[in-house]
């Protein structure tokens, strides 16, 4: 007998026959038992199948549940965003623009302040560039962010992230001048019969620079006599350093000691122990020094920064004066040109003869019990910072559970809400940037927005500690209990971990970077489902 | 579905076309946990279903004016469900199924009916499902779209971009592949 094959008896139980085959073979299966079994055996299997795909095994996951969320229509998520907005302003105006006032009337006003640290290139002078190059790229990466939304495949772009984020790096490192010369040697000199016509770095026991280098001087050196003229910046690790010549730019000095007996055109930047500005010296910027003692002789054009142990000031400040420390003595040849602010344990010395522009300002403190508030304020601050996070947490999981959830599994993802925090944050920086120049032209309220970044950052640890919390106590499916618990079990490590120095900054560092960006995305998921799905 | 509830959900049809956010919830409420398991069982990923649910009901919600009302609701749904996840497979996987020349060409082993009896009983549905999800995109697909979404060979053909006559071909090697994982053997030819 001639069996029907498995292909036909298939199609034979689908109902997929030709009519006239199809009374072939029911003819053909009354009379062959092999193909009444094969017909029977598909038939189970069809059944199985079914079975097995259409059994509920598994629930509905809560973000698709989320019937507390639904109704929500655009307009809530763009008032929420205004709401940031409105927080940011908040923020500004309630804590940091006072703050800068305070500065200002302490005689630190915005232009010289801010300016003199972000861009007069007190400490780096690559800020204005770092912001052309920060333009540029912001322009670029929110073009790739907006193919990427368009596309709406950001899962698969984990490797455009890592390269953002490889990009963020790189832009947070200086980038130095092309030509330079190195040197290298027990003893070095530059005779001063020498020019050189690019930037130096040098290094050995010894450096002494007679000649002319026309560009930046760069020593790791024990000890740095600088008589000649540098037309660059001197950047200097040092044990000691002298300086009896000229700089056209900026002196930034990391050594035990540091002796200006020369001119300096723009700013000093100091760290050590001892700093000595002598008669002959004069500096044409700013003084920003962190220092156990410093003797001030010469001429300061502009203001001083400082937090200096001791203090002793013979010399002029054209600008103002910001000192912290203990100790501080102004001799009856100083002048201060505007207002003068010192804030420390001990009653300042002001000699009668001393020309100040107004009287000095004096905030004294018990140091010893400063350090104890100090630390009680930051345990205090912890404990208030966990706490409120916390309740921000519950308070997520409650109002908007939907949000919560398709950002908390942005969290687990790592790799791409860690990118997409570094996008973000070289944007918010190009934007905090381009506020910090509206509020010096006036327009204070424009950084409102840019602000917006602030709350994300703050909101990030919740989601952060959420998913840590969920790898330590494992998994949950939806309860409200359950997700507060783990959020307070996350938030505790990681305020935890962030009082270790160092890395604690690191860790809060990571936890903005990634929460920034699994904030993002659930907005960005929440943005794109909840309007069309479940409102109108 | 009876007469009434049929026009229960047509009149739910209407008003959420008409922009009635609560007809629309409802009807989501209604549909969503079977479309979530229909994408459960086509992705391979969880997360992969529940983003797919959300866009298919996006979708679905941006679409509603085109849906044919002669039409049954549920087919029409699964449909659009249908075609967004092969899409999101296709687009992931590149082609890297079998096309219908190869599959139409590979032979097929006969099978025992008392061995399939025998295996077929003794397979959980649990053990059923994890083969499923072993299985080449294009063959799981198939059998979701024919034994969970009950679609005619016609939709399975379109979604699939096959022409007719092949679906048969693909369903039964797709059941071949299947009885291969479940008897230990793991899946010949297929990639997935």
């Amino acid at each position: 007998m001639i069996h029907f094959d498995e292909m036909a008896c298939l199609l034979y139980l689908e109902g997929q026959l030709e009519p006239s085959r199809e009374r072939e073979m029911a003819l053909h299966i009354g009379e062959c038992d092999t193909c009444r079994t094969l017909l029977h055996a598909l038939e189970r299997e069809s059944h199985v199948l079914a079975v097995a795909l259409t059994e509920d095994n598994e629930p509905m996951p809560a973000r698709l549940l989320s019937t507390r969320s639904w109704g929500v229509p655009s307009w809530v998520w763009t008032l929420a965003f205004g709401g940031f907005a409105l927080g940011a302003y908040w923020l500004w105006a309630g804590t940091v623009d006072p703050w800068l006032q305070q500065l200002s009337n302490a005689g630190f006003g915005g232009t010289d302040f801010m300016s003199m640290l972000v861009f007069s290139g007190a400490f780096w002078e690559g800020w204005s560039y770092m912001i052309e190059v920060l333009q540029v790229l912001a322009l670029v990466i929110v073009g790739i962010a907006a193919i990427g939304l368009l596309r709406r495949r950001f899962r698969r772009h984990t490797a455009i992230a890592v390269v953002m984020s490889v990009m963020a790096l790189a832009l947070a490192l200086p980038q130095r001048a092309a030509a330079t010369e190195l040197r290298h040697d027990e003893s070095v000199l530059v005779p001063a019969t020498e020019v050189i016509h690019t930037d130096l770095i040098v290094s050995g026991a010894s450096v002494r620079v007679d000649g002319t280098v026309e560009g930046d001087l760069i020593a790791f050196t024990g000890m740095l006599i600088v008589t000649g003229h540098v037309t660059g910046d001197i950047i200097a690790f040092a044990g000691q350093m002298r300086m009896e010549g000229t700089v056209d730019g900026n002196v930034r000095v990391i050594s035990h000691t540091v002796s200006i007996d020369g001119s300096v055109s723009k700013n000093v930047t100091y760290i050590g122990n001892t700093f000595d500005l002598t008669e002959r010296g004069q500096v044409g910027g700013s003084l920003i020094s962190i220092a156990g003692d410093a003797d001030v002789d010469g001429h300061i054009h502009r203001d001083v920064l400082g937090m200096i142990r001791r203090t002793h000031l013979d010399g002029g400040i054209g600008g103002q004066m910001w000192l912290r420390g203990r100790n501080l003595t102004i001799g009856q040849t100083a002048e201060i040109g505007g207002s003068a602010i010192f804030s420390g344990s001990r009653k300042p010395v002001v000699a009668s003869g001393a020309k100040l522009a107004s009287p000095l300002h004096i905030e004294t403190q018990e140091e010893e019990r400063r350090e104890m508030f100090e630390a009680i304020r930051v345990i205090v601050n912890e404990i208030v910072g966990f706490g409120a996070a916390l309740l921000l947490g519950v308070l997520l999981v409650t109002v908007v559970p939907g949000f919560f959830h398709a950002t908390l599994r942005e969290t687990g993802r790592i790799g791409v809400p860690i990118g997409v925090g570094a996008v973000a944050l070289l944007i918010s920086v190009f934007l905090l940037a381009l506020g910090i120049l509206l509020i010096f032209v006036g327009v204070g309220a424009g950084v409102a927005g840019v602000l917006g970044y602030a709350p994300i950052l703050y909101v990030s640890q919740v989601f952060v500690g959420a998913w840590l919390g969920s790898r330590i106590l494992g998994e949950t499916s939806s309860t409200t209990g359950a997700i507060i618990g783990r959020i307070a079990v996350g938030l505790l490590i990681l305020h935890v971990a962030g009082l270790i120095p160092v890395l604690g900054g690191l860790i809060w560092l990571a936890v903005a970077l990634w929460g920034t960006g699994a904030v993002l995305l659930g907005f960005y998921r929440m943005s794109r489902a909840e309007p069309a799905v479940l409102s109108a | 579905m009876n007469p009434a509830d049929q026009a229960s959900e047509q009149e739910l049809i209407a008003k959420a076309k008409a922009g009635n956010a609560e007809a629309w919830g409802e009807l989501y409420r209604q549909h969503a946990p079977a479309i979530f398991r229909f994408c459960r069982r086509a992705m391979h990923a969880r997360e992969d279903a529940e983003d797919a649910t959300m866009d298919i009901f996006i979708k679905v919600r941006q679409k509603l004016s085109q849906y044919d009302s002669s039409r049954p609701f549920n087919a029409w749904l699964y449909t659009v469900a249908a075609n967004h996840c092969w899409d999101l497979l296709r687009r992931r996987r590149g082609r890297q199924d079998l096309e219908t020349g190869e599959i139409e060409n590979m032979p097929l082993e006969h099978p025992d009916p008392g061995q399939l009896e025998q295996l077929i009983e003794k397979s959980s549905s649990q053990e059923v499902r994890r083969a499923l999800d072993q299985l080449p995109a294009r063959a799981r697909m198939a059998l979701v779209l024919r034994y969970y979404s009950d679609m005619s060979y016609d939709d399975v053909a379109a979604t699939l971009g096959v022409r007719r006559a092949f679906v048969g071909v693909v369903l039964l090697r797709a059941r071949h592949q299947l009885r291969d994982i479940l008897g230990g053997r793991g899946v010949d030819g297929g990639t997935s």
